[in-house]
């Protein structure tokens, strides 16, 4: 059947993501300006827009180190993700016994937030003595129940006839994992790189629990520090706000395109 | 001759770039940043004003505090060599004209190397 008017459907969704990017283009427009937010009526167009207000942020707290922490532990935990989980996905593809038991208790763990399971994870990551560390702050997302999924749905749509071929030729269950699923499954990872990266990134309240030293503070906790500075200096604050988003958003934009086919893939069959 | 893939991937292209651009620009900042700060300081039909006192004051977190001061010479002009902010305010001093507007100079980068586009300037003319 035709579709008719495929410029008013195009209309609209140019008009619904405007709306949506109107919170992003505030922060920005007010992070080169040194406007009073709460001024009315509100101006669409920065007063005199400068780039100041980043200077400032990078040098009125070590903004460098928050940034090198926050790197650090983002790609440990992209690292953890990306292995870990694509060992738990291969062996949920797998039928053994109380299977499904296992896929009922991930399925299950998902309900509770994390903040309900915060303090046996400080217990737990007190006892290995990786308290104020970097592997302590990526410890919590080294693993995550969504990603594992994500991993399982990909590998299940690779056919099995090809993992029955490298079978036969003496090919070992590790370099299946390695060689043959993972090399398919660009999307799934993408997906995990993304989510992984993005919700290190912008961890708060593990950091908070476990860091005892300034100079291992992440930028989401660096953010908090620098509003306790500067309570007047909205400009400055959406600065770092934009400082802290640009990385995050730079890793979503290259990987986008295999992020939404790792998160559509096993949405159709066929 | 083909290049290789993961040489055009965006996963290489864009952080290399940004380690370039990055690397260019610290690079820029390491060879001018002497924390040198120079104007001069004119009257108010804009003639140059020797002797007079220009103070450099530096941002802190709630006020600023005084850095440095110097003298203009005789053809009104100073210089200052020691400046460490990247926010940092200009003001000069002298017999009979009083204090001069509060200058707000912003630099890109800490003790970069500037020189003042427009005079300091007093309200009052010397006689």
């Amino acid at each position: 059947m035709r579709r008719r008017f495929p410029w008013l459907r195009h209309a609209v969704l140019v008009l619904v993501s405007l709306l949506m990017l109107i919170p992003f283009y505030w922060v920005l427009k007010t992070s080169v300006a040194n406007e009073n937010i709460y001024a009315y009526p509100p101006r669409l167009l920065p007063a005199e827009p400068h780039l100041f207000n980043f200077v400032d942020v990078w040098y009125l707290i070590p903004f460098p180190r928050y940034m090198l922490n926050s790197i650090i532990v983002s790609a440990l935990a992209v690292a953890g993700n990306v292995v870990f989980n694509a060992m738990a996905g291969y062996a949920l593809t797998k039928h053994f016994p109380g299977r499904r038991w296992i896929m009922a208790l991930y399925l299950s763990c998902m309900l509770i937030p994390f903040q309900a399971t915060i303090i046996p994870a400080y217990l737990v990551t007190g006892r290995l003595g990786l308290l104020n560390s970097y592997l302590g702050l990526a410890l919590p997302l080294l693993s995550t129940i969504v990603c594992i999924f994500i991993y399982k749905a990909a590998f299940e749509a690779v056919p099995k006839s090809l993992i029955d071929a490298a079978r036969i030729d003496g090919v070992g269950e590790w370099r299946i994992v390695w060689r043959i699923l993972m090399p398919l499954s660009k999307p799934a990872i993408a997906s995990n790189v993304i989510l992984s990266f993005i919700w290190s990134w912008n961890a708060f309240l593990w950091p908070l629990l476990i860091v005892r030293d300034t100079q291992m503070q992440t930028l989401p906790l660096g953010l908090a520090r620098f509003l306790s500075y500067l309570e007047d200096t909205t400009g400055a604050l959406y600065a770092f706000a934009v400082m802290v988003l640009v990385p995050s958003i730079v890793v979503f934009l290259m990987a986008q395109k295999e992020f939404i086919r790792g998160l559509t893939s096993g949405a159709t069959k066929g | 001759m083909t290049r290789p893939a993961w040489l055009l991937s965006r996963w290489t292209i864009v952080p290399g770039t940004t380690l370039l651009l990055v690397a260019g620009w610290a690079l820029y900042a390491e060879t001018h940043n002497d924390g040198i700060i120079a104007g001069i300081v004119v009257d108010g039909r804009g003639r140059a004003v020797p002797g007079a006192t220009v103070l450099l004051l530096e941002r802190g977190f709630v006020t600023h505090e005084e850095r440095g001061r110097t003298r203009t010479d005789a053809e009104g002009r100073f210089r200052f060599a020691s400046n460490n902010s990247h926010s940092v305010q200009l003001e000069a001093e002298a017999e009979g004209l009083g204090r001069s507007e509060r200058r707000i100079v912003r630099l890109w980068f800490r003790a970069q190397n500037t020189e003042l586009a427009e005079p300091l300037r007093f309200k009052e003319a010397r006689p």
